[in-house]
């Protein structure tokens, strides 16, 4: 028996839909990263903080980890509304389900990434008299950041690879659009296989972005980038050093080496 | 324990120290720390005194270490008194010279305290200059531009001003611990605390990172050190304190190399020498 004709031409026909939901993935992903970032570090330094409250950081992480994205938005959309009479936009509820379990998973993350962090330098910062807070935000969570960030990225894939089970509440992501084109098309196999290789594509741009964070984020800055945001500071730095270079001081010499 | 310091004769650098007339720095009294069940400090007394140069020498284990930690309160002691620059920072005494001192902070003690670790410890996402200019801004609230003139001026001082730019990875591990030399002297300490700063580096960089900590103990900063580095310690200790097992056996002026009188300071310093 002969198969359905596979229409490949739809897939350029279509391309402006699974783009605009490829955006909508993007837009509810990204967001929910920032909030996990911020929620998962809160989650990391309660957990590590020895009080009874990283017992409930570590229920939370738990419980969190182990849910289905699918799930998490059904509760958040439907679930919380009937509960509590609260009602969310399609954009808002996947935001919040992403969050829900990323902030979990990212909570995991940056606590290996600050445990990294050498103890050595959080002793050289109190020698220093820097308050703790100036030692975690200066000191701690740089030197944290710059090893969590290759695993923040691969969670960011994730996330827009978990926008997919979002269709089940109407967001219009990539999945939900595929859906809607085969219906009218009933080109299932073409039409999914171009999703996939939106989503595919995603994670190769995401990846190149974040690579370049990291190239920033090394010490020294590496890459044309980095070169090109530090140039201002390199030459100010320079003519400090050129000037103090010629200026004598006469209350001490400089050591000699 | 008095600590009785011999009037220099030699022609080491620093200011003859005057202990009988003046008060001490950092004084320590009944010092104990334990971690659990084991006792590591176990009743120490030590006056350190403005301008003074105190070597602390002991095999390993024998606290050393410790006695410096406790200084800036990266340890905490378990029993006894510890006052820096007037204040107390453990249990207050009951009699003598600081007898009711006001209590201090940690963080006002930390302030007065420099410390210059065996790892170096310096911030590796930063360069050398904002290694220096860091503490800098956040405790001596300078302005970006004032404090990296100060923290240029500090650089030079150790030799590196041209390594400003340089992040410590780029560095050697001399330079690096001359950098956080720099660090620690840019808040204008009132004593400044070296754990072992020579033991990590490789034998031809020890030499840079003592030339450095002369000049420091040239300009008069009371130093309390750590080290195994017996030729430099006979050159700027004024007073040389040998402990084991969390005790001072024995203290000396600048003749303890020649003629310190346990026979356990003699053994140790026949191993190291």
């Amino acid at each position: 028996m002969g198969g359905p004709t596979l229409d490949w031409s739809l897939v350029w026909d279509s391309r402006q839909l699974l783009l605009d939901g490829l955006v909508v993935a993007v837009q509810v992903s990204a967001t929910a990263l920032v909030l996990s970032v911020v929620l998962g570090l809160l989650l990391a330094l309660l957990r590590t903080s020895g009080t009874p409250l990283s017992w409930v950081a570590a229920a939370y992480i738990n419980t969190f980890r182990g849910v289905p994205a699918l799930v998490s938005v059904i509760w958040v959309y439907f679930g919380v509304s009937l509960a509590f009479g609260l009602t969310f936009t399609v954009f808002q509820a996947g935001v919040i389900a992403l969050t829900l379990l990323y902030s979990a998973f990212l909570a995991e993350i940056f606590r290996s990434a600050l445990s990294a962090v050498p103890p050595g330098l959080k002793e050289a910062g109190q020698a220093l008299g820097l308050r703790s807070s100036r030692i975690f935000f200066s000191v701690t969570l740089p030197q944290a950041g710059k090893v969590a960030l290759p695993n923040i990225g691969s969670m960011f894939i994730g996330m827009v690879k978990d926008t997919s089970t979002f269709t089940v509440i109407g967001l219009l992501e990539v999945v939900r659009v595929t859906q809607n084109l085969v219906s009218t098309t009933f080109q299932p196999f073409v039409l999914y296989t171009a999703a996939a290789a939106i989503y595919v594509l995603a994670a190769f741009v995401i990846d190149f972005g974040f690579r370049l964070l990291e190239n920033l984020m090394t010490s020294p800055p590496q890459g044309r980038l980095a070169r090109l945001l530090r140039a201002r500071r390199r030459s100010r730095v320079e003519r400090l050093v050129a000037r103090h270079s010629s200026d004598p001081d006469p209350s001490r010499a400089p050591a000699t080496t | 324990m008095t600590t009785v310091t011999e009037p220099s004769t030699t022609t080491a650098p620093g200011p003859t120290p005057e202990p009988g007339r003046r008060v001490p720095v950092v004084s320590i009294e009944g010092l104990r720390k334990s971690f659990g069940s084991l006792e590591v400090l176990s009743g120490i007394d030590l006056d350190v005194h403005p301008g003074e140069h105190v070597v602390l020498l002991g095999p390993s284990g024998s606290g050393k270490s410790t006695v410096l930690r406790s200084i800036n309160l990266l340890e905490r002691p378990s029993a006894g008194s510890l006052v820096v620059d007037g204040r107390e920072h453990a249990t207050p005494r009951t009699s003598g010279l600081f007898a009711g001192a006001p209590r201090g902070t940690a963080l006002q003690l930390r302030r007065t305290v420099g410390m210059v670790f065996q790892q170096f410890n310096l911030f590796g996402h930063l360069s050398a200059l904002d290694n220096v200019v860091l503490p800098l801004r956040s405790v001596r609230r300078m302005s970006r531009r004032d404090a990296e003139e100060r923290a240029a001026l500090e650089l030079r001082r150790v030799g590196l001003l041209a390594r400003a730019g340089h992040y410590p990875s780029q560095l050697s591990g001399g330079q690096q611990q001359r950098v956080a030399i720099a660090r620690a002297l840019a808040l204008d300490p009132k004593v400044m605390l070296f754990d072992e700063p020579t033991s990590a580096l490789d034998p031809e960089l020890v030499g840079e990172v003592l030339r450095t900590m002369r000049l420091v103990a040239e300009t008069g900063m009371t130093m309390v050190v750590v080290t195994h580095e017996i030729g430099f310690a006979r050159e700027v200790g004024d007073l040389n304190v040998f402990l084991e097992h969390g005790r001072v056996v024995e203290t000396g002026g600048r003749e303890f190399y020649d003629e310190c009188r346990s026979q356990r300071a003699r053994d140790f310093l026949k191993a190291v020498r």
